[in-house]
């Protein structure tokens, strides 16, 4: 390694092995099941990339996509982040162009092992920014296959954040690099980045707080310079244009609160400048009195400005805040839970117990650039406490701290000292070469367990594209169960094309992506009301529900059932949710103590509240269930719930208004059609023919008399039937 | 009026005087304590016109329970929103019965658990719902409110006293920082010890990665007493959910690996006694994978079917 040549080959070839490894280790899913996208909204992003590549970009950015959110319909076009779709139709484009013909599906499935091959890319050079080489490479193995990483990236997971977090790395690889030299150029690419993460993400929030937050702290600290100010001058202006260009975030950028530190900060740092400037050019005394003014100014300003925010904005956002924690559709996303140190664990592995080893060495040897990445750390951290969801965003800077933590431990242990240039002194000497290969090959251990830790992980909790399922055999055999592409596809094949289907909102983006059908709900969460309707729908009895479907034009019905193959994710399972959510809209109808036995538990058996065995849900779950014996054991009674592990309560379902359409193998999607309206029912006799009397009438009388006795006979028997 | 009208049984508590008694009662406190007797008079005697909240409990010391002093607290909030609020009236009280003052008043209505909180409406004997269903609902005051709202269309605001300790925390640690600030203001070369701002910072990464967040949010019990044999656990067995002191195990076990990695670089760039080195070199490196494999262990008992047992 005494040649710079062989080092930079060294470096390449360990980089473009991590970017190997990312990629490969993605493909459990493809390799398992079949090149198919996975998950619910993926779906959607699959459905509008297709029409972005079918229609044109300008026909995407006006679409209004009446299959969705009947009889509402949603402009996709200005509420979407279009990054993702852009990015994957730009693939397309390109490789049709060098006639290579690849469907788009498939440039959808493999995105996102392909975008994290760049990740591992940006993360070395912002690593090797902010420490050196080594720790760079190393940062680059671990993000190409960290669990808490990999949980977004699979192939076939096709969503923002598959191409998000490269954009956060490399944006944030070229900041600092403009910090340290502040020239323009290296901001502007800065700004380019910046522009694609705003594109991709709702998470560039994260940014445009993190590098004010970087510039006030540098200003605290007194390492204001020149090159800052440049840097965040520039960022800051042509940061806020080009994020404005994206429909979905239009003004926000210069109204919502999100934003504000990002001007106050912009604010500050031109403040701090300006009084710089005139220290140069004034005498002290002239100083004094100037900067006391403009201190009192800029303080009242300020007060001004909190009490503005608060009568305003702040007050609001506050209020809003408290409503996503108190409305039961927020709740019941698991994303937006807190994190637990099982799911850090489980995420991280080793990585978590020594990132902040890494963080203390940044910190003791502090620059510019350091103060970055501790800042990013911290922060990072909090939210990922908050909210399983935002470990994303962790992932990255745990990954960088680590390499430096491991990366100098392996820089003084690894090195044979008999073998370096320049004889070292006797003060440096000592560890000993067998202490020294210890401490290497247990930390090399380490690492090893790590690595086995991430494809176990990988392999058995991340790999699953939820739309197909696998169960396995006592031999080890594998059962593919397609209910959901079979029955979806019964859809798209046996029912008219403008047919609505009504599930619940979970399943949305499936029925539009694969049945190609219009639904009423879907996973885009954007109408809370219509959300509870459908809930109401399904938790109340069958006449109540009629009415409700029968006023949102409702075709079809589609639920998932576990029971017979005992899958935990169903509909009966989801359906307390439901009726938590119906209730918040509909308080009358709905109560949600009326679904619980009176000791408060939630059964399917006899013992369960009969609104629970009688509710719309309950009945076309179990229709025709208690015919069924599932074979497990000759002990079960027919009728046993594999998934509840129960009995059901009602065996003897009858539908008035709805009828069985489709049954899935394994009984995992049923879906029913909801019948129209009855013929009027028939009259129980016949109407009288009465025979006119001629003698003493002109023709048109009898006629008459005939139909007015035709009439009273008619109210008769209406009157009596 | 029918009040006036009914005819009383033993002449003294007529519905017209019952109120009156219950009125001038609460007026003295929101919450009117009972006994047995007083019971059997006010609450359970049919000719009634208002309708009663009892709470049934056992405050006393030697009971322990400590639900029943958190159901108290959300139930005076309850009784106290009522009884200043405007719509106050006479036709809703809130009592307490304890188990040391009315104990028959708990056999004669079979209960054998507190607390438990009925309405007994002013008309008819309680029904099933008149029992509030402490077990699903728990007894935040606004839940009882809704119950209330729902059994005697009574609507109650909730008015909580506003909680002033997390003011006052910070109002302490602002002058405590500020006195700091002031008795070292010769020599403020401390703000820029980098040491301080690291353990700062280190002490933030070991409270999120701990899962405090987690606990502040969920508030799960400090550990698990099995009741059967009277063994204390102190990690949860399921992947889902945590006890207090089992984070601040993982809190100590991963600043403690935090540590180890600290001390193997500072053995291998010190300048100092060898043997000292070698010292710190061990003692850090038997940190790290001492630790290391214990945090694994907790991790496998919880994570079930993780491999390589």
């Amino acid at each position: 390694m005494k040649q710079p040549g062989w080092q930079s080959l060294l470096s390449f070839s360990i980089l473009f092995l991590a970017c190997l490894a990312g990629f490969s280790s993605r493909l459990f899913a493809v390799i398992r099941f079949e090149s198919i996208i996975h998950e619910f909204d993926p779906w959607f992003n699959y459905r509008s990339t297709h029409h972005l590549t079918t229609n044109g970009f300008y026909e995407f950015l006006n679409w209004f996509d009446e299959r969705a959110w009947y009889p509402l319909g949603r402009i996709v076009g200005g509420t979407v982040y279009p990054g993702l779709m852009v990015t994957a139709g730009l693939i397309h484009y390109v490789l049709n162009l060098l006639h290579i013909t690849v469907h788009i599906r498939d440039v959808c499935v493999f995105l996102a092992p392909v975008f994290s091959g760049l990740t591992a890319i940006s993360t070395f050079l912002l690593t090797r920014e902010l420490w050196n080489q080594g720790a760079g490479l190393l940062a680059a193995c671990f993000i190409a296959i960290v669990p808490g990483y990999i949980s977004r990236s699979v192939a076939g997971s096709f969503d923002n954040e598959g191409i998000a977090i490269f954009a956060l790395q490399f944006t944030y690889y070229l900041w600092v690099k403009s910090v340290k030299t502040g020239s323009v150029f290296w901001t502007i690419g800065c700004c380019l980045s910046y522009f694609y993460m705003v594109s991709a993400w709702g998470g560039y929030v994260f940014i445009i707080n993190l590098i004010p937050l970087h510039v006030f702290v540098l200003l605290l600290m007194q390492r204001y310079s020149r090159r800052v100010y440049i840097a965040y001058s520039t960022f800051y202006i042509v940061g806020l244009v080009l994020s404005m260009q994206i429909p979905f975030v239009g003004f926000q950028p210069i109204r919502t609160s999100e934003h504000m530190a990002a001007a106050g900060v912009f604010a500050l740092l031109q403040a701090y400048a300006f009084l710089q400037y005139l220290k140069d050019r004034l005498t002290r005394q002239e100083f004094q009195t100037l900067f006391f003014l403009g201190v009192s100014l800029a303080a009242g300003m300020v007060f001004l400005t909190v009490i503005y925010l608060t009568y305003t904005g702040l007050y609001v956002r506050l209020l809003t805040c408290y409503a996503k924690i108190h409305i039961p559709i927020i709740a019941s996303v698991s994303e937006h839970q807190p994190t637990t140190w099982v799911s850090f664990f489980f995420d991280l592995h080793i990585l978590v117990c020594t990132f902040p080893a890494g963080l203390w060495f940044c910190i003791k040897n502090i620059n510019d650039e350091r103060v970055f990445v501790a800042l990013y750390a911290i922060s990072a951290v909090y939210f990922a406490g908050v909210m399983v969801r935002l470990m994303l965003t962790l992932t990255p800077v745990v990954c960088m701290l680590s390499a430096v933590a491991f990366s100098s431990v392996f820089e003084h242990y690894m090195g044979d000292d008999t073998k370096r240039e320049k004889p070292p002194e006797k003060a440096e000497e000592g560890l000993g070469p067998n202490i020294k290969s210890i401490v290497t090959m247990l930390m090399l251990m380490l690492l090893m367990m790590f690595a086995v830790h991430c494809t176990w992980v990988t392999s058995n909790a991340y790999s699953s594209p939820s739309v197909v399922l696998a169960s396995y055999n006592h031999d080890g055999t594998r059962n593919i169960l397609d209910d959901f592409r079979e029955a979806y596809y019964w859809l798209r094949q046996n029912t008219d094309e403008h047919a609505r289907v009504m599930s619940w909102w979970d399943y949305g983006y499936q029925i539009a992506g694969m049945a190609n059908r219009t639904t009423l709900v879907d996973n885009n969460t954007w109408n809370n009301s219509h959300i509870a309707l459908v809930g109401k729908a399904m938790s109340s009895n069958e006449s109540a529900a009629y009415q409700i479907m029968r006023s949102l034009d409702v075709d079809y019905v589609l639920i998932i059932f576990g029971g017979v193959i005992g899958y935990s994710g169903d509909d009966i399972n989801k359906f307390l949710w439901m009726v938590r959510i119906a209730e918040g809209e509909h308080p009358k109808d709905i109560r949600e103590s009326d679904y619980f036995t009176p000791q408060g538990e939630f059964r399917v058996d006899k013992a369960g509240s009969p609104t629970l065995l009688n509710c719309l849900m309950y009945k076309m779950s179990y229709y025709r269930f208690g015919e069924m014996q599932v074979r497990r054991g000759a002990l079960t009674p027919p009728g046993f719930d594999r998934t509840r592990n129960a009995e059901i309560g009602n065996k003897d379902i009858k539908f008035k208004h709805l009828e069985e359409a489709f049954t899935s193998e394994h009984w995992l999607v049923r879906i029913y059609k909801v019948k129209k309206l009855d013929n009027r029912e028939p009259l129980d006799h016949k109407l009288r023919s009465v025979v006119p009397k001629q003698k003493y009438t002109s023709k048109k009388v009898p006629l008459m008399l005939g139909g007015e006795f035709a009439l009273q006979v008619w109210r008769d028997s209406f009157r009596f039937s | 009026m029918f009040l006036i009208e009914c005819k009383c049984p033993n002449g003294m508590y007529c519905p017209l005087f019952k109120v009156d008694q219950m009125m001038e009662w609460s007026s003295r406190r929101s919450v009117v304590r009972m006994n047995g007797d007083k019971f059997r008079r006010f609450v359970k005697a049919p000719p009634r016109n208002y309708s009663v909240i009892v709470m049934f409990t056992a405050l006393q010391p030697q009971r322990q329970c400590s639900v029943c002093r958190q159901a108290n607290e959300e139930y005076q909030v309850l009784a106290n929103s009522w009884r200043y609020s405007s719509a106050f009236s006479n036709k809703l009280f809130f009592t307490v019965v304890d188990y040391d003052e009315g104990a028959d008043v708990f056999q004669q209505l079979n209960m054998n658990s507190a607390p438990t909180f009925m309405h007994f409406p002013a008309k008819g004997k309680p029904k099933r719902a008149d029992t509030f269903d402490l077990q699903r609902i728990g007894f935040a005051s606004e839940q009882l409110a809704k119950w209330i709202a729902d059994r005697t269309d009574v609507q109650i605001r909730v008015f909580r006293p506003p909680n002033y300790s997390g003011t006052i925390a910070l109002a302490l640690l602002v002058s405590l920082v500020g006195g700091l600030l002031y008795l070292r203001r010769n020599n403020l070369e401390f703000i820029y010890n980098k040491t301080g701002w690291a353990m700062a910072a280190l002490c933030v990464v070991f409270a999120m990665t701990s899962g405090q967040m987690w606990n502040h949010i969920r508030g799960p019990p400090y550990a698990h007493k099995n009741p059967q044999n009277g063994q204390v656990s102190y990690i949860h067995g399921s992947s889902q959910a945590q006890f207090v002191a089992e984070s601040h195990i993982i809190l100590l076990l991963n600043a403690a690996i935090t540590m180890g990695m600290v001390l193997l670089n500072e053995a291998a760039t010190s300048k100092g006694d060898v043997g000292k080195r070698r010292i710190i070199c061990l003692v850090g490196l038997g940190l790290v994978v001492f630790f290391f494999s214990f945090l694994l262990s907790i991790f496998r008992s919880k994570y079930h079917g993780y491999p390589y047992r």
